[in-house]
């Protein structure tokens, strides 16, 4: 079993309901020191979570190996580190979507 | 355990299907050795029953253990089998076939149940990506 949940839930938490103060610890972009954070921020961010989510995709990758060379046989591990891979990546491009959109939006401002 | 973890739900489902998975091993072994009469001790083959307990709170589930059922055993009037006591009746396994088709059945459902809780975890969590368009 991969344990990779401690850290890269930290967006998906975020999707969590709020409640209560709940959402105050929440991470903010750009440090929580009350700095106004810039898109190049939300890159960085963005930057940081792929590597996360290559960890979730290599280790699906080793395990659709393991099971297919014969060295696991547990088809369940297999499909839980897929799903949890498949469930990230998704998050991603939704994430990478949205910050293309508000770039091009940006640019194409009437000045 | 922490509530508030994306992959939760998705852990304690895949659990769930291990444990059922296990529960059919069982299964399978019981229907097998349904005719057994020798088990090794020079006892007919006593069914196996498998336990679950949880793991953690809310956690998923795992198998505690795999016991013996002690009820008795079965017996077959069969007078020319060498085994036969004096009046002519051999012990055969305490597994009853119908019983163990349910518990097939059952472990079936609950493997499907689980499947389907994975299935729409996934769901959900699409639903809250499709915001982000």
């Amino acid at each position: 079993m991969i344990n990779v949940n401690t850290n890269v839930t930290g967006p998906l938490n975020s999707m969590r309901p709020v409640a209560g103060t709940d959402f105050l610890e929440t991470p903010k972009i750009g440090g929580s020191d009350g700095n106004k954070s810039g898109f190049a921020d939300a890159i960085k961010a963005a930057e940081d979570y792929i590597s996360n989510i290559d960890d979730l995709q290599q280790s699906s990758d080793m395990s659709i190996k393991d099971l297919l060379s014969g060295k696991n046989e547990d088809i369940t591990s297999v499909i839980s580190a897929v799903a949890k891979a498949d469930m990230s990546f998704k998050l991603l491009v939704g994430v990478r979507n949205k910050l293309i959109e508000a770039y091009k939006q940006t640019m194409n401002m009437q000045l | 355990m922490k509530v508030d973890n994306g992959f939760g739900p998705i852990d304690i489902a895949i659990s769930g299907l291990k444990a059922q998975g296990k529960q059919m091993n069982v299964i399978s072994s019981n229907i097998a050795n349904a005719r057994t009469s020798d088990a090794g001790n020079g006892e007919p083959y006593r069914r196996l029953q498998a336990e679950f307990e949880t793991d953690g709170e809310l956690g998923g589930v795992k198998l505690d253990k795999i016991v013996t059922d002690m009820s008795d055993f079965l017996r077959v009037l069969d007078p020319g089998n060498p085994m036969a006591d004096e009046s002519g009746y051999v012990a055969v396994p305490n597994v009853s076939l119908p019983v163990e088709m349910i518990n097939m059945n059952i472990a079936t459902r609950m493997y499907q149940a689980n499947v389907a809780v994975l299935r729409r975890y996934q769901q959900i969590i699409e639903t809250t990506l499709e915001l982000l368009r």
